[in-house]
Formats: C-alpha cells, sequence, structure tokens
C-alpha cells in the first residue's frame, strides 16, 4: 500500500500517475475528486491535492471549471516516454548487478532473455 | 497562514507532579495534527487547557487569538471530545442532540442525525447503560456535527470496533473537506490515522520531542539491523533514539538522514537501512531517555543515551 | 448573557425532571396527608371539627416530602451537570449564573402549582371530603400571600443550597459536601453562642418575614458558593 520512504503526496502521485498509464482513467475523462480519494484512502485532502498539483504541472492533469480534474490529451505518452527513461535505471541495472554478483556473464543473459522471449511467445 | 492554536512554554504542575513542562508548539488554522505519545505524556493535559478546561501553571496557551478559560467567545468555537464524559442523570441521546446547538453555532442536525444512525446509537437507551464504545460514537457525533473551527478529540476510538473507527475517519475527512476546520486529533492508533496528519508533534514527559510535518516524517529517523556488531559499527558516534537486541541480532533508531558515510557503514559490517514508519517512531520516542553523563546530543536538547530495551541498561 | 441563556436551556433540558417529577412528588405527598385524614377519621375524629381542622393544619409532611427532592435536584443540577455544561464550551460564571435563573424560574413554577391547587382546595371545600392537603400551617394555612413567598423562596433556597453542595463535590469531589457541611454547622453554632444570651427577646420580636430575609441570605450565599467553588474546578 503506502511506505514510509518517501512523502505521501507523492506517492499518491505515482499511484494515479500508474493507473492513467494503466488505461484506468482514460484520457479527457475525469478522476476521482480529491475529497473521494481522500475518504477512500483515509488521507489528508490536502496531501492528495498537493499530489494531484505535481500531476497538473506535469501536465498529466488538468482542471475544467466547476466540474473536476481531467486526464490531458497525450498523458499516456508523456508517462510511457517518463518510465522508458526511467527503465534503464530501474531494471537493467540492477539486473547487471545481480547477474554480476552471481558471475553470470553477458552471452548467457543473452541466452536467458532470449530463451524467456521464445517461452512467451 | 494564521494560527489557530498557539502552545507558548506551557507547564501544568499538580502538586508535585508535573504534568507539562514547557511545552511548545503551534498549529496552522484548517489543518490536522496529531498529538502522539506514550500515556503519562501530557496528550490529554494540553488538549484540555487548549479546550479551556483546564489553565496552564506557567506559561501561555491561546486559541484563535486568545486565552480559552472563561472566555465565552472564543469556547464557543471549540469542539472538545474528550474521554469519560459524563453526561446527566437519565439523559439519552435525544437530550444530547437536542442541548448541542445552543452551545455550537455552526451545528448541523442533518449531519448529526446521519451520524448517529451511521454509528448505530440506541436512541432509546439511557446514556448509563451504553457501552464503552457507544459512549465514544456520542461524542464523536457530537465533536463533528458541531463543525467548530477548532475540533479536538482526544482519543476518540476508545472501545471503537473496526468498522467504526473507518466510519469516523471517513466521515471526519470528507466533512473536513467539505467544512474546513482545525483539528488536533490525540490517538495510539498512529498506524490508522497517520495518513490524515498534516502535522504530527510527539510528547513525550510533557514536553515536545517532535514537530514536524508529515511530509518530513521519513526524513527524521532511519533504522538500521543487522549482527549486533555491525549495527555498532553505524550507531558509534551519531544520535540513536532507541535500540532493540535479540541474541546477536540487533535494531537501532537513529535520529537523521541517512548520507553516504551512513551508507557505507552500514555496508561495511552488512547492516540493513530501512525508513521507519511514524508508528515506530513514536514508540523509539518513547523509549528515548535522557542521560546527562554521556551520549550524543538530540538537536535543541541535552545530551542523552537510549535504552538499550534488552535488560534495561544504558548501551 | 448569551452564554447564561445556554446554560439555562441546559437545565431545563431535561424536560420532565424539571415539570413533572414535582408534580409527581407533590401527588405523592399529597397521597399521605390523604392518608394521615383517613387514619385521623378512623381514630374519631370528625372532618370539620375544630379539633380535625387544626391537626390536619398542623401537618407537615408537604413540607418534608417535597424538601427532599428539590435538595437532590439542586444537587444534581451542578454535580451531574456542570461536567457535560464545560465540555459544551460553557464558561464556569454562566453555568453559575444559569444554575440560578434556573432555580429562580423552577420556584416560580412550583410557587404557580402550589397557589392554583390550593386554591382549588379552598373552592372545593377542601376536595369535597374535608381533606386538607394544601390548606396547612407549613404553607400559610390557605392565605396565598403567605403561600407563595413561603414556596418561592423556600424552594429557591433549597435548591441553590443543593447547588453550592452539588458544586463543593465537583471541586473537592466526596471531602467537599462533607466539609462545607461541617463548616455550616459550625457557624451556626457559633451565632448561636454569639447570640444565645438575648434568644428569649428575639424570639418574642420574631416576625414571619425575618425567614424571607432568612431565605434571601442562603440563596445569595449559596449562589456566591456555587461560583466560587466552580471557578477554579476541573473535571479530570
Amino acid at each position: 500500500m503506502f511506505t514510509n520512504d518517501s512523502p505521501l503526496f507523492q506517492q499518491i502521485a505515482d499511484r494515479i500517475a500508474d493507473d492513467i498509464a494503466a488505461g484506468t482513467y482514460p484520457e479527457e475523462t475525469a478522476v476521482p475528486s480529491a475529497t473521494d480519494f481522500a475518504v477512500f484512502l483515509h488521507m489528508n485532502p490536502a496531501t492528495v491535492s498537493k499530489g494531484v498539483n505535481l500531476l497538473v504541472d506535469r501536465g498529466l492533469l488538468y482542471k475544467k471549471r466547476g466540474i473536476g480534474m481531467f486526464v490531458a490529451s497525450g498523458a499516456r505518452d508523456m508517462l510511457r516516454r517518463a518510465r522508458l527513461d526511467e527503465f534503464t535505471q530501474r531494471f537493467v541495472e540492477p539486473l547487471l548487478a545481480e547477474a554480476h554478483v552471481l558471475d553470470i556473464d553477458i552471452d548467457t543473459l543473452h541466452e536467458m532473455i532470449s530463451q524467456k522471449v521464445k517461452d512467451h511467445a | 497562514m494564521t494560527t489557530a492554536i498557539s502552545v507558548q512554554s506551557a507547564t501544568r504542575t499538580f502538586g508535585r507532579t508535573t504534568a507539562l513542562d514547557r511545552m511548545s508548539f503551534s498549529v496552522a488554522s484548517g489543518s490536522i495534527l496529531g498529538l502522539l505519545g506514550r500515556n503519562g505524556a501530557g496528550k490529554t493535559t494540553i488538549m484540555s487547557i487548549i479546550a479551556g478546561q483546564d489553565r496552564p501553571t506557567a506559561g501561555r496557551v491561546e486559541v484563535l487569538g486568545g486565552e480559552p478559560f472563561e472566555n465565552a467567545s472564543v469556547l464557543s468555537q471549540i469542539s472538545y471530545v474528550r474521554d469519560n464524559q459524563r453526561y446527566p442523570d437519565d439523559y439519552k441521546l435525544h437530550h444530547v442532540l437536542r442541548i448541542a446547538p445552543d452551545f455550537a453555532p455552526n451545528w448541523d442536525a442533518d449531519l448529526a442525525a446521519e451520524l448517529a444512525e451511521g454509528f448505530r446509537i440506541p436512541s432509546k437507551t439511557k446514556i448509563k447503560k451504553l457501552s464503552r464504545g457507544q459512549l465514544s460514537s456520542i461524542a464523536i457525533v457530537v465533536g463533528i456535527a458541531s463543525r467548530a473551527s477548532i475540533t479536538l478529540l482526544d482519543e476518540p476510538y476508545l472501545g471503537l470496533d473496526i468498522t467504526a473507527r473507518a466510519l469516523f475517519h471517513e466521515v471526519l475527512i470528507r466533512d473536513y473537506a467539505e467544512h474546513p476546520r482545525t483539528v488536533v486529533l490525540s490517538t495510539h492508533l498512529v498506524e490508522e490515522s497517520e495518513r490524515l496528519f498534516d502535522q504530527v508533534v510527539i510528547v513525550d514527559r510533557g514536553s515536545v520531542v517532535l514537530d514536524v510535518e508529515s511530509d518530513e516524517i521519513q526524513n527524521v529517523a532511519y533504522t538500521v539491523s543487522g549482527t549486533a556488531d555491525a549495527v555498532d559499527r553505524v550507531t558509534q558516534g551519531r544520535p540513536v533514539l532507541s535500540t532493540h537486541a535479540v541474541g546477536g541480532l540487533k535494531s537501532a533508531t537513529l535520529r537523521g538522514l541517512v548520507d553516504e558515510q551512513v551508507r557505507a557503514d552500514a555496508r561495511a559490517g552488512g547492516a540493513q537501512l530501512s525508513p521507519v514508519s511514524l508508528q515506530e517512531l513514536v514508540a523509539a520516542f518513547g523509549e528515548y531517555e535522557p542521560d546527562a553523563t554521556s551520549g550524543v546530543a538530540l538537536d535543541g536538547g541535552e545530551p542523552r543515551t537510549p535504552v538499550d530495551s534488552q535488560n534495561g541498561a544504558r548501551s | 448573557m448569551n452564554s447564561v441563556i445556554s446554560s439555562v436551556k441546559l437545565h431545563l433540558n431535561k424536560r420532565e425532571a424539571t415539570l413533572l417529577v414535582p408534580l409527581y412528588i407533590t401527588g405523592m405527598v399529597a397521597l399521605v396527608s390523604i392518608l394521615i385524614s383517613l387514619l385521623f377519621w378512623r381514630s374519631g375524629s370528625i372532618p370539620g371539627s375544630t379539633e380535625w381542622v387544626s391537626s390536619s393544619q398542623l401537618n407537615p409532611g408537604m413540607l418534608y416530602g417535597l424538601v427532599g427532592f428539590l435538595g437532590y435536584l439542586g444537587v444534581q443540577s451542578v454535580s451531574t451537570t456542570f461536567p457535560f455544561a464545560l465540555t459544551l464550551g460553557a464558561t464556569r460564571r454562566a453555568f453559575a449564573a444559569g444554575t440560578v435563573v434556573w432555580a429562580i424560574i423552577t420556584s416560580a413554577y412550583l410557587a404557580a402549582v402550589f397557589s392554583v391547587l390550593t386554591l382549588i382546595e379552598l373552592a372545593t371545600n377542601h376536595w369535597f371530603v374535608g381533606f386538607y392537603i394544601f390548606d396547612v400551617n407549613v404553607l400559610g394555612a390557605g392565605n396565598l400571600g403567605r403561600l407563595i413567598p413561603i414556596v418561592f423562596l423556600g424552594t429557591l433556597a433549597v435548591l441553590t443550597l443543593g447547588g453550592v453542595f452539588g458544586a463543593a463535590w465537583v471541586r473537592f469531589g466526596s471531602f467537599g459536601p462533607l466539609a462545607l457541611a461541617v463548616g455550616i454547622v459550625i457557624v451556626v453554632i457559633v451565632a448561636l453562642i454569639v447570640v444565645i444570651p438575648v434568644m428569649a427577646s428575639i424570639l418574642a420580636a420574631f416576625q414571619l418575614w425575618w425567614l424571607a430575609v432568612a431565605a434571601a441570605v442562603i440563596v445569595t450565599l449559596s449562589a456566591v458558593g456555587i461560583w466560587l467553588f466552580l471557578r477554579p474546578a476541573v473535571v479530570r
């Protein structure tokens, strides 16, 4: 659920961003109000608003006055690109570090990956 | 940003007991403060003073710019939910709901009725025959439906089961979002409530040991765990709040941020570093024993040492 | 002022206790009076005879019954209501004043009720059977000019006296009322010691309105006492 290593508003922003990337909130549709999130998660509404504002600043959400918060067009692509940038740091580096610890050489690593791709296909 | 509550070096003695010892903190208007700490730390005493039920022996407490004691205009804006509330003989729920509006200018009768139903408070039974949980529910209903600018909740959960507690959180957040007010909530159920707080104040032995915004909590302390040697290597020369040791395993909670030096020391001994939850933080401060003879100073305090929970001796 | 009114309303919030229960008690005491009258009748006294009238009118039962209940009402008006009033946000000043105002209202109410019942008793020739319930000496023997001050001031004195005992309990716990009672007894005895040499001439000069003055003094001292006890009180 929520962890202790980063501020709550950051975590709620990430959560909503993940949901947008996954398509749970389609572009140009409304996301639940800050109050609804707050009540649902037993969280301070100000914290939720802070997280939502982070996403507004990044251009992923925008406000329609009197109606609520909407997912911006192109939000999914924006998130995809950002996650691609992170991919190397989040997944490739740990993979290589672990392989190093286990003494797996680069060719064996290639083979492992190719084999897995075949299994999934 | 206005200050709704200002506690300025408040001291309260009862005969020879000192309940509050120069306690100081302030609460911004419209925010939710979590007031945490062990039993006997002074939470109820300070809340009682903020609510105007009591006066400090020394120091000053201001609410909405004035001292609350015997101050009718400030008191009318305060709603106090306390433990052990006594009601007049033979009172039933409707007696309470009928008279509350005369003392709460923002009272919402519909909300009160809705809450009473949600908490399943029996309307025909005399209050003195109700269970602890039902008594707590009545106090909560009055506290929230009052829509007072300053809402003080002193361990409102006593006797409430999980469902009722969840309902309490939902109701509080929803009404707070629609009608903002300053809230002070003291509780032992830290894990359940920590997401509600804008600000956290931890008190111990009558004074404040921590006063932070909730966004800063993860920067307050960290835990190092592993073998006793590995842990001691990291704690050496650093401010330690508490330690636990079982057999050859040890963990210590240290004040401050994890920097490269800390990481290096941890790696060297194979110790693990982990963040500290608010619950763990309250426990750590609660175990902390000050000692003038040795130990490392926490910021703003005299030198102190932690208590080793294995045998209670100084480590 | 607003705050005082809220406190008065708080006291009046228990409608049944304030309005109906005094009537119940009155009814019960009336019942006892009726039974005593029946006793007289059975023992040979003739209703309407001089002997009957004077012994009926001497009956003080009405007084004792009501005083007991009113004392209880006065005590719990402070002891059980104050903690709740404080939580609601009443100031101690306003609560003390509100308690006195409530006592005045209740006393006036009771005086009105008794007046009406006495008038009915007189009009029906003592309830058609010659039973003296409200036309008794302790209540002024049917004279409203005496009944009203007696019931009003008497009730007010008992209520406020009960109130100050309640306040002593709030402030000092169970020790409070005890200490207060002892204190009052000491003061009374000291006053008697001072006055006793001239007691005979005082009794000779005794006027009924002195009781009214005494009641007023009790009420004032009790009202001040309530405030003084509540002012530093903390409800733990």
